[in-house]
């Protein structure tokens, strides 16, 4: 009984904070999204679930959901696939730690960065992949602008963001495979895609999960690079539903209450998917 | 012979420590008493900022006010007033611009400013453009001040005009009249990836005060007279929107939606191009060859789009005279300094006062921003302007990157505006 009371003693600072900065603000988030709040509006009521059944009728939040959606399908494998096969390759050999150093590297910079360094590689007067374009022969795009490549240009710069990231995570997953069982496949004359198929894949189940349900969690919040890069266009082609989000709680009038209605929305699409995913791979991670 | 110990006592010693105390301490206090602090909060982030610095530093040895500057994007700091000034930790001056004042004066944000104190501080409305003075006016109430006038311009790249052979008999550049004239003369420029004819410095595609400056010129607007509905779908509008649509894809003088045509012109790849008169000072610094005209009138007006920059007082937590005092001081000196802020910055006056002076009428730049006072328009005076102005970003972008024609964007531009809450 003592010992209990003193271990919720350490943890009361933590749960204090995350009370406060956690739950709080994700309770009054809810209660917003009922209400018709708005910075500089004295007076707020409430108005029922009309913030929900706006975003119904709302034909940009359905742009952006279903842009938000297409980047998640879109990026997710290259995001599994790209750094897995670079984890492999980096698995075993003498350049192992300057070339994790290397592809870890574009992890380290901000969105920010990363999304200014992008905007200007891709910049269609004087941005060096169209210069480099022209100089073969091949005719200059504006990545960015058109809206046929312009959400595949911010996956690009995603998964080049990223890589480092998950190239670490199946890094740290590959090195807790044991050795050996590679060592009796080999002895029973398995070849390496068949080891791979047979003891790296069954065994890097629970990083593959981690690595799907952290992408898609982020994919679901995507802003940043939006943000930076394409500023949700052409049109609303790489609208997402953070930036929908953003611009109604602080460009358009401080809609907080709508805002909010959004946010929870987002919050319920993310969970269901979340639920699905661990519905779908549960039971299949344990070895 | 005194036989008394000339050292001091303990008691003498505090006794004069007192006494000294006593006597001094009122003339200390007089001399020590720090003039007025104020904060500032401004949006210029670019070369204007370190001319600015260098003023306030000026002002501050000369009065002894100490304003402590916060600079940020201005998108960032119209976020921040909005959400600092209620919760009492606003600025006790901030510079913006004259589109944002009827919103934050609808919200409560700024505190109006009666004519008396204006008079008694020496303003007079006839002392400046009346498009300048009026843009601080919101239902009837003065919520700001004109500092300058930020306006289009129309730059001319002298190499890449030259290389097209856009030059007169008279060797001088030819400057487009018409809307037909910019087309033929910008697809004389327009090959491989050097452009005839961009508007706006970055993103032309969603560039909205070129649009608003196009529908200007073609007597239309975004919200009708009556400000309560949309404007956007009356004919006029679609005329502008059909431009718009047609300038990169009909035409094929304009660059992508977003490419960055201050580094294109910069770089020899552009060769007209109406923005902001905030970049001909950058221009110069980069030894860009380039001339300056008047905006042309591509529709039926000779309408220039312009944006003074108006000095507010956010709503302070409690009234402070001293710091309001000291802030009505730096509105003054700055409106009396304004010939040195419109020659460094390269931002013209909304007072006339320094309009004369000859070294700005002898600046060809500014001679020709001074020359266009005439057709200056601002953004119309509604708390739904700015909303508006976000609403309209992606929708015209859809429009210049063939997205969508320009009467089904409109169409839905119109709806997003009608539906913007009050």
């Amino acid at each position: 009984m003592r010992q209990t009371r003193t271990a919720y003693l350490f943890l009361a600072p933590g749960l204090a904070l995350f009370v406060v900065f956690r739950v709080y603000p994700l309770l009054e988030g809810l209660r917003l999204s009922f209400t018709n709040a708005r910075l500089g509006r004295a007076a707020v009521r409430y108005v029922g679930i009309a913030n929900y059944t706006r975003l119904l009728e709302d034909t940009r939040f359905h742009v952006s959901l279903a842009n938000t959606a297409f980047y998640t399908v879109a990026s997710t494998l290259p995001v599994l696939v790209i750094p897995l096969v670079l984890a492999l390759a980096l698995n075993r050999g003498a350049l192992r730690t300057v070339l994790r150093s290397v592809f870890f590297f574009p992890f380290t910079l901000s969105v920010v960065t990363v999304g200014l360094t992008w905007l200007w590689l891709l910049d269609p007067v004087v941005g060096p992949f169209n210069y480099y374009l022209r100089t073969a022969g091949l005719p200059a795009r504006s990545w960015l602008a058109d809206p046929a490549t312009a959400m595949w240009a911010i996956i690009a710069t995603t998964v080049w963001w990223v890589t480092g990231y998950y190239l670490v995570i199946y890094l740290a997953g590959l090195q807790d495979i044991p050795r050996e069982l590679y060592e009796a496949a080999a002895l029973d004359g398995a070849s390496g895609w068949r080891s791979f198929r047979s003891i790296t894949l069954p065994l890097l189940r629970p990083v593959l999960l981690f690595v799907v349900v952290t992408h898609i969690i982020g994919s679901f919040q995507l802003f940043g690079q939006v943000f930076v890069l394409t500023g949700g266009g052409p049109g609303d082609a790489t609208r997402t539903v953070v930036q929908h989000l953003y611009e109604a709680a602080f460009q358009n009038f401080f809609q907080f209450g709508a805002a909010s209605a959004m946010a929870w929305a987002l919050f319920a699409v993310i969970l269901l998917f979340s639920i699905f995913q661990f519905r779908l791979l549960r039971g299949h991670t344990e070895y | 012979m005194d036989a008394r110990d000339p050292r001091v006592t303990r008691r003498g010693f505090l006794t004069g420590a007192v006494a000294a105390t006593v006597i001094l301490e009122p003339a200390r206090r007089t001399a020590a008493q720090p003039k007025a602090a104020i904060t500032y909060w401004n949006g210029l982030t670019g070369a204007d900022g370190k001319v600015m610095d260098e003023l306030i530093d000026r002002f501050t040895a000369e009065t002894g006010i100490r304003i402590e500057q916060q600079r940020l994007p201005w998108a960032d700091l119209y976020a921040k007033l909005q959400v600092s000034v209620p919760a009492g930790e606003g600025p006790d001056l901030a510079l913006i611009h004259t589109v944002e004042v009827p919103h934050f004066a609808n919200d409560g944000v700024l505190e109006p400013i009666d004519d008396a104190t204006v008079g008694g501080k020496g303003f007079r409305a006839e002392e400046y453009l009346p498009a300048t003075w009026q843009g601080g006016v919101f239902q009837g109430k003065r919520y700001s001040l004109p500092l300058d006038v930020p306006q289009h311009l129309l730059y001319m790249n002298v190499k890449v005009l030259r290389e097209a052979k856009l030059v007169g008999p008279d060797s001088r550049l030819k400057i487009p009249a018409s809307r037909d004239e910019l087309v033929t003369m910008a697809k004389q420029v327009a090959k491989g990836d050097t452009f005839g004819f961009a508007i706006g410095t970055v993103n032309p595609g969603k560039y909205t005060w070129g649009f608003h400056n196009l529908l200007w010129q073609n007597g239309a607007n975004i919200f009708a007279p009556d400000l309560k509905r949309p404007a956007v779908m009356d004919p006029a509008a679609l005329e502008v929107a059909e431009f718009w649509g047609a300038l990169a894809n009909q035409h094929k003088i304009a660059p992508p939606a977003n490419a960055n045509c201050r580094d294109a012109f910069t770089a020899g790849k552009l060769g007209y191009w109406i923005a902001g008169s905030w970049n001909f000072t950058g221009l110069r610094e980069a030894k860009v060859e380039f001339a300056v005209a008047p905006v042309p009138r591509l529709f039926k007006h000779a309408v220039v789009w312009s944006m003074p920059h108006q000095y507010s007082f956010p709503k302070p937590k409690t009234a402070d005279r001293a710091k309001r005092e000291a802030a009505w001081t730096h509105i003054r000196w700055m409106t009396d300094h304004v010939a040195e802020w419109t020659l460094r910055a390269g931002q013209v006056s909304a007072s006339r006062k320094a309009h004369g002076d000859p070294r700005i009428v002898g600046d060809p730049v500014l001679k020709t921003l001074l020359g266009q006072a005439g057709s200056w328009q601002v953004g119309q005076s509604t708390p739904k302007w700015v909303a508006a102005e976000n609403v309209t970003r992606p929708v015209i972008d859809s429009v210049y990157t063939g997205q969508r024609p320009a009467r089904a964007a409109m169409e839905d531009l119109a709806k997003q505006i009608t539906a913007l809450p009050d």
